[in-house]
């Protein structure tokens, strides 16, 4: 790694100048940002530590979870209220890189990576969650799957931080997200699948990962589910539905061997949704 | 650049020169020749460099020994009598070239304390992080499984 | 978790006794190369070739060598000043210390930068530009067989080997060796035969991984050179940095502690020479400390192409074979021409072939080197000639077990090298595998999208001859006792079997014994830790010292008068008046050989047999085409297994190795040779979660008549049968066959589809 300025700012306030420079960078819990510096793909200047601006509570309530920006993911995984209201989201984080890296990376730098290959996002998408986003001109408030303009990009202007997420109520929904790796059991996904089924609306909220450059609503599909009941010609429409979307091939698979298990893991994350708890 | 930084080391109150971009495991060594958390992968995947901060493992090679200021650090060295986990790794075998043995023992170690008796399916998914290209996996689950034993018997 | 052992615990040999150095691993304390840091040492950092093939025009390093902090800036020429002639190898002296008129693959070392502070050389080697006139590559080890793109513009055979010596100066070819067999008539067989079977195979690249990346340290006096290594060859290393630097041998010192993995990564010279050469430039100490990346571009597995061809009579039994094998070897030969040959005559498998043609070529390609890989060749040959033995017992409707029973390569029969067979338990491990699997039983097969099967495959491999280990026992005046051998304890438990070895021939427990690390300043020559050699020829080695050691202190016990049963410290006593004085015994161990003559013959090819099997249960995913063990046997022929133990996590890890091998590791290159995948972020290997759910590991009952105690080598037996044995289970349980390794899931789900 290349020498670099390291400012550790109390407060946001504090922190949107330090950020504003050329070459600065936020560093929540630096796992994949260390690898791009050590890999010499990122050379920045200044890195402004985020860790002690106080954004690491959760609160879960009947409105739903708004997590810090700061909660590691093992917090998020071992918190008791996300495994009763959001199990999807702890089953997930159980296979998420591994207990080091979710001791130190943080639920904000997860979205704010943009990596197309992370668990996170596809699932905070279907779930319907939104982010709580400051910068130097005050906040706003987006849906967690407008944060993703492309391969590692993201909507966030310069200077612009991730504060919190707020993640609504399963409120008798099921989820569930499933990945597909190609090479060793741990490996990055070649796809990411995250359904919630609302029974009652008669509605289904559907996000891949890992075979497109961001996470992507296959809202084909969602479109075909409304307002019926899924039934097997119901999901064989649906397969054919969401293998139209552009794939990209990787390391992990073909485009075409994408598309083959966009099918087979769009019936397999329904099923395991069904059968999950509400 | 360099600044000081202050922390607890071992159990031992420490200071150290670090540069910003100078990672845990490069000052473990450098500055206090503790060489037991080692960086092979670089990349937070293989286990060898890990190091405890605040009771909680992290990959020393990512971690950024600035960020260490005011923490608890502990590494493999904090003790020299074996503890029912290492004792267990000797007695199954459960390593041959060492590399990778002091991050699989405080890996365990973590697991233990956060559930005293773990299945096997917790043992590989807790250590899945952790590699061992000798592929000692059979005899180290094997020893986890051994040293749980041995710390629930130590307690009655 | 399921296993299985077994242990005969008698004496010192047999006992499975915990490793010697366990405390210092567990605590984090062993010393590894990695660890050494000198003062006023400088580091090194390489800066490699962008370019798969190219002439060197132009290497400007005046940004880097006038960044602050860089000592200096080191290039092939520089290192012409203090070695003339520098080109390294083996087996060819093909290879330069640092890249010289011409890159030969992308990752090639073309000049290194050095700084008391790694990240400055880092930095620094960031700003050096390099331009090269680009020239046609080749990838492809067929291809390289007829291409146009010649690697090497003449060869450079490095004499160590006599049946290479032919070869100095040849031009115009990228066949490093051309290995020949022929027994028999093979044509003619091949034509009267009832069934004939043609088969292709291929091996992709891999990496060895070993977790401690490759490092090696220089100081230099004005006259003494010593290198800290990590090293599985430190005879070789000082041998051949003496004769690059016209140095006698008493002047180079090489060390090595602790090795953090090998695998045959580290053997030969990898940077001894790079860091010597550096160091000698600067009179400084110099540490060289390669990334988990750039070991991709510094020693890898052959890739290889196995064509096979099997004539069988009405009864099942082969009659004649022709393979015909081609070895990926990259830029540099390293040891690859002895892949080519001393593998190469094992082609035709564990079977009584009586006429055979096997031909085996070393090429070089624009690829990172290829070397020895934790079974030098067998398990790509295993590979093919195992999936082959299924496929052909399947289209003839026999019993994939059965058909090996007909065709068994029987204790006593001629090998394909004229060599009888001789302490190999082919028979044993075949039918204890097959009893392991309860083959006789029916076998559940799944429904639905997961589909179950079983294979077996059976490999061997012949130990390579003709090479020497010395080792020395000294008795200590209270009875201890220290041995002295230059094999390097890589994980494998060298230091443990030594001792239990000593131990045993000197009638004391193997706690009292213990064992130097190999410095070519105190440790006698060893031909190097490879290939599954050390507990044969050293440990024969270490047998004969303490031996030799037992007879000076019987002398002794007779010249003093004292019975034969009294204590080694009253002897010692009696001789010296008081606690003084030592005993030396020496041993010296090279085993019988006869090289082959021009059609591949000999009537002793080797000085053990190695023998083994595996058995795998498999889930298929039918939907994905992901592959699940869920059972992994291993079966072995080690002889008398010294430490049992030791001896069962051997087979288990070397399995597990090659189960990576097997599913999903590969170095993956683009058109242009560049490697997409060089981190192990990319280039996965197993963990945890990748271990089947049941393994067995068992060495059969046998002993090595020629061997210490009974023992023969067990590093690599593991890695043999496991990739063929999955291939057929995955056969066995979706009826389509892979014949390309890795058996990634996206390939299986292509030959499925194609199949519907």
């Amino acid at each position: 790694m290349v020498p670099f300025e390291l400012a550790e700012p109390r407060s946001l306030s504090e922190a949107f100048p330090l950020l504003q420079e050329d070459g600065a960078r936020p560093l929540s819990g630096g796992t994949a940002l260390m690898l791009m510096m050590k890999a010499g793909v990122l050379r920045p200047a200044r890195l402004v530590s985020l860790r002690r601006l106080g954004l690491s509570e959760m609160q879960a309530s009947r409105s739903g979870l708004v997590i810090g920006a700061m909660t590691t993911l093992r917090e998020l995984e071992k918190s008791p209220e996300v495994r009763r209201g959001w199990p999807a989201i702890a089953r997930t984080l159980r296979t998420l890189a591994n207990v080091r890296v979710r001791n130190v990376a943080t639920v904000g730098g997860a979205l704010a990576h943009g990596d197309p290959h992370m668990d996170l996002p596809p699932l905070l998408c279907a779930l319907g969650a939104s982010a709580t986003i400051a910068g130097p001109r005050g906040e706003r408030r987006a849906p967690v799957e407008s944060l993703y303009a492309g391969y590692l990009e993201t909507t966030l202007a310069p200077g612009e931080l991730i504060t919190h997420i707020h993640v609504p109520p399963l409120d008798g929904r099921q989820a569930a997200y499933l990945k597909c790796t190609t090479r060793s059991a741990d490996d990055w996904p070649a796809l990411g699948m995250a359904v919630v089924l609302d029974a009652k609306k008669r509605e289904a909220s559907i996000v891949v990962s890992a075979a497109t450059d961001r996470p992507t609503r296959l809202s084909e599909v969602e479109r075909l589910f409304r307002g019926k009941a899924i039934d097997d010609e119901l999901l064989n429409e649906a397969v054919e539905a969401a293998r139209g979307i552009d794939i990209e091939g990787d390391l992990h698979g073909s485009a075409a061997y994408k598309k083959h298990l966009i099918g087979v893991f769009l019936k397999r994350a329904i099923h395991e949704a069904r059968n999950a708890s509400r | 650049m360099r600044r000081e930084i202050r922390f607890r080391l071992n159990g031992a109150a420490v200071a150290a020169q670090v540069a910003p971009h100078e990672t845990l495991v490069e000052v473990l060594r450098e500055s206090f020749g503790l060489f037991g958390a080692r960086e092979s992968c670089g990349q937070g995947l293989c286990g060898c460099c890990t190091v405890l901060v605040d009771g909680t493992a992290v990959s020393g090679c990512l971690y950024l020994a600035a960020l260490a200021e005011g923490a608890e650090v502990r590494t493999i060295e904090e003790t020299n009598d074996l503890d029912a986990v290492q004792q267990a790794f000797v007695e199954r075998a459960a390593f041959q070239c060492g590399f990778c043995t002091p991050g699989f023992v405080l890996m365990t170690r973590q697991l233990l304390d956060e559930i005293p008796e773990p299945g096997e399916d917790d043992i590989r998914h807790y250590l899945s992080g952790n590699l061992c290209r000798c592929a000692a996996y059979p005899e180290i689950i094997e020893a986890v499984q051994l040293a749980a034993r041995k710390r629930r018997g130590g307690k009655r | 978790m399921k296993r299985a052992t077994q242990a005969a615990e008698t004496g010192q040999v047999g006992r499975s006794l915990t490793r010697r150095e366990s405390w210092l691993k567990v605590t984090g304390r062993a010393e590894y190369v990695h660890n050494l840091r000198l003062p006023g040492m400088l580091y090194g950092k390489i800066f490699r070739s962008t370019v798969a093939h190219g002439r060197i025009k132009r290497i400007d390093t005046a940004a880097a060598a006038a960044m602050a902090g860089v000592h200096r800036v080191v290039t092939g020429e520089d290192v012409k000043t203090i070695v003339p002639d520098p080109y390294y190898g083996p087996a060819f002296h093909d290879q330069p210390v640092l890249a010289l008129d011409k890159v030969r693959y992308v990752g090639e070392p073309v000049a290194v930068v050095l700084a008391a502070d790694p990240h400055v050389a880092e930095e620094a080697a960031a700003l050096i530009v390099a331009e090269y006139e680009e020239l046609p590559a080749v990838y492809d080890e067929v291809e390289a067989m007829t291409s146009k793109a010649i690697v090497h513009d003449a060869l450079k055979p490095a004499g160590t080997f006599p049946d290479l010596k032919h070869l100095k100066g040849v031009k115009n070819t990228n066949v490093a060796l051309d290995f020949r067999l022929r027994r028999g008539d093979p044509a003619r067989a091949m034509a009267g035969a009832a069934r004939v079977f043609e088969h292709r195979f291929r091996t992709q690249q891999v990496m060895h991984t070993p977790l401690e990346p490759l490092v090696s340290v220089a100081e230099c006096t004005e006259r003494t050179l010593t290198l800290h290594t990590a090293s599985q060859s430190p005879s070789f290393v000082r041998i051949e940095i003496a004769r690059l630097l016209g140095w006698p041998e008493n002047r180079i010192r090489v060390r090595v502690p602790y090795l953090g993995g090998g695998f045959g990564a580290k053997l030969y010279i990898k940077l001894e020479a790079l860091v010597a050469v550096l160091s000698l430039l600067t009179r400084r100490p110099v540490k060289i400390s390669l990334g988990m990346e750039e070991q991709f571009f510094t020693i890898t597995k052959h890739a290889s192409t196995f064509r096979i061809k099997s004539g069988v009579d009405r009864d099942g039994r082969v009659v004649a074979r022709e393979c015909e094998v081609w070895w990926n070897g990259g830029a540099y030969a390293d040891i690859g021409p002895r892949v080519t040959q001393k593998s190469g005559f094992t082609a035709p498998g564990p079977y009584d072939i009586p006429n055979v043609a096997i031909d085996s070529y070393a090429l070089y390609t624009n690829l990172p080197p290829a070397g020895a890989l934790r079974g030098f060749g067998i398990p790509q040959l295993v590979w093919a000639y195992e999936s082959h033995s299924d496929m052909i017992a399947r289209e003839l409707g026999i019993d994939p077990v059965e058909f090996r029973r007909r065709n068994l390569l029987r204790e006593g029969r001629p090998q394909a090298t004229g060599t009888l067979m001789k302490d190999a338990a082919i028979e044993k491990v075949l039918e204890r595998t097959a009893a392991l699997m309860e083959w006789d039983r029916p076998f559940e097969r799944g429904a639905g999208t997961v589909r179950r099967g079983r294979g077996i495959a059976l490999g061997f491999k012949a130990c390579i001859a003709n090479t020497a280990s010395l080792a020395a026992v000294n008795v200590n005046a209270d009875g201890s006792c220290t041995v002295y051998t230059s094999t390097v304890d890589m994980g494998q438990g060298s230091d443990t079997a030594m001792a239990q070895i000593a131990a045993e021939a000197l009638g004391i427990a193997a706690e009292e014994v213990s064992v130097v690390h190999s410095d070519t300043d105190v440790t006698p020559f060893d031909m190097a830790t490879l290939g599954s050699r050390s507990l044969f020829h050293s440990g024969n080695a270490v047998r004969l010292a303490a031996e030799d050691a037992k007879k000076k202190l019987d002398a002794l016990r007779q010249e003093l008068g004292l019975p034969p049963d009294t204590a080694i410290a009253d002897v010692f006593r009696a001789k010296y008046g008081m606690r003084a004085g030592s005993i030396m015994g020496t041993g010296s161990f090279i085993p019988p050989y006869t090289p082959p003559d021009e059609n591949g013959q000999t009537d002793n090819a080797t000085p053990f047999w190695m023998i083994g099997a595996s058995g795998a249960e498999i889930e298929v995913d039918t939907e994905t085409g992901r592959v699940r063990v869920t059972r992994l046997v291993n079966v072995a022929d080690v002889g008398t297994p010294v430490n049992p133990r030791i001896v069962e996590t051997q087979l288990s890890g070397a399995s597990i190795m090659q189960l990576g091998f097997t599913l999903f590791e590969k170095m993956l290159f683009d058109a242009q040779g560049q490697l997409r995948n060089a981190s192990l972020a990319e280039y996965r290997i197993p963990g945890m979660l990748d271990v089947p759910a049941s393994m067995v590991n068992e060495a059969v009952v046998a002993a090595q008549s020629t061997g210490p105690f009974g023992a023969k080598g067990v590093g690599e037996t593991g890695t043999f049968s496991v990739s063929p044995a999955i291939a057929n289970a995955i056969h066995d349980a979706v009826g389509v066959r892979l014949t390309e390794l890795p058996l990634t899931p996206e390939k299986l789900w292509q030959k499925l589809a194609e199949a519907r």
